[in-house]
């Protein structure tokens, strides 16, 4: 099981922040065209989803699957929409999602009066944060590749 | 919730004081506002803390229960480290101050850093004024969230 990376957007689609740990193959653009793909992917998937659905879409779009990789979605109330691709066999990366939103992005951003929200995250200790909690994650677990 | 709140509160209250500052002296920002709201937060606060306390032997007992029971109260843990040289000097340490705790661990944001001491200066600096002790506080930050308040304790 392994984490490949993550991504965090606001509510306008201003990429916050985003971080990768075993990314094997990259996309051949720069990081801001790839956040745009990215959001504007997200963004009709969403919609598809919810205008498709033959019931009533609660959630809406959660994740979908390739067969080499899972994204995951997670989008708050608040707009904030945290995305983060891992593996196939990964279990639980939703309420992982959750956590991360809860324990490092609200308390190391949100309640840091020096990062503007909606602005791409400078804070060093967010970061470290981050990185800390994913790595000792059961979802990270990285297989020798 | 109520910690968010006041650390939210605490940031807002900077921000405020920050944009009513006078403008003409740009390079060291104007803190003196906020240490007085420190002041008197602290001077207040002292009164429903120790209604039921006994009154304190000296001054070194006063600033333990600075240390103890007040930072407990009001930044929810003690202070590291109390250092004193007996001649009215007493340095407080604290290693993971509240208000610093979520800006960074290390030197980023350290310039930033004064503002979110001065009000914690006022309120101990209120807090020994309604105990009787007139002081001097001023407080040191190196590395965050790490940071030293100097009390200098004015002998009349």
């Amino acid at each position: 099981m392994t984490v490949h990376n993550i991504y965090i957007f606001d509510r306008m689609g201003t990429l916050l922040y985003y971080q990768d740990w075993n990314r094997l193959k990259n996309s051949g653009m720069t990081k801001e065209e790839e956040a745009k793909l990215m959001y504007g992917m997200l963004f009709s998937l969403k919609s598809f989803v919810n205008k498709i659905s033959p019931t009533d879409p609660k959630e809406g779009f959660l994740y979908y699957k390739t067969s080499k990789y899972t994204l995951h979605f997670l989008e708050t109330p608040s707009g904030l929409k945290f995305v983060l691709n891992t593996d196939n066999h990964s279990q639980g990366v939703r309420d992982f999602l959750q956590q991360i939103y809860k324990e490092i992005f609200v308390e190391y951003v949100v309640k840091n009066p020096l990062c503007n929200l909606n602005e791409p995250i400078q804070s060093e200790l967010f970061k470290t944060k981050l990185d800390a909690y994913v790595k000792q994650s059961s979802v990270f677990l990285t297989k020798s590749m | 919730m109520e910690d968010t709140l006041l650390d939210l509160l605490h940031s807002e209250i900077i921000n405020y004081t920050l944009q009513n500052g006078d403008e003409k002296d740009k390079k060291e920002e104007d803190l003196s506002g906020l240490e007085y709201i420190g002041f008197s937060t602290g001077y207040r606060i002292i009164e429903r803390l120790t209604k039921e306390m006994p009154r304190f032997k000296d001054e070194l007992d006063t600033m333990k229960f600075i240390c103890t029971d007040f930072w407990l109260a009001v930044y929810k843990k003690q202070i590291d480290n109390l250092r004193t040289n007996h001649q009215g000097v007493y340095v407080l340490q604290d290693n993971a101050f509240r208000f610093l705790s979520r800006l960074s661990s290390g030197k980023q944001y350290l310039e930033a850093a004064p503002r979110y001491v001065a009000f914690t200066c006022g309120v101990i600096r209120g807090s020994l004024a309604n105990l009787s002790i007139q002081c001097l506080v001023t407080a040191e930050v190196q590395s965050l969230p790490s940071c030293k308040f100097h009390i200098q304790v004015q002998r009349m």
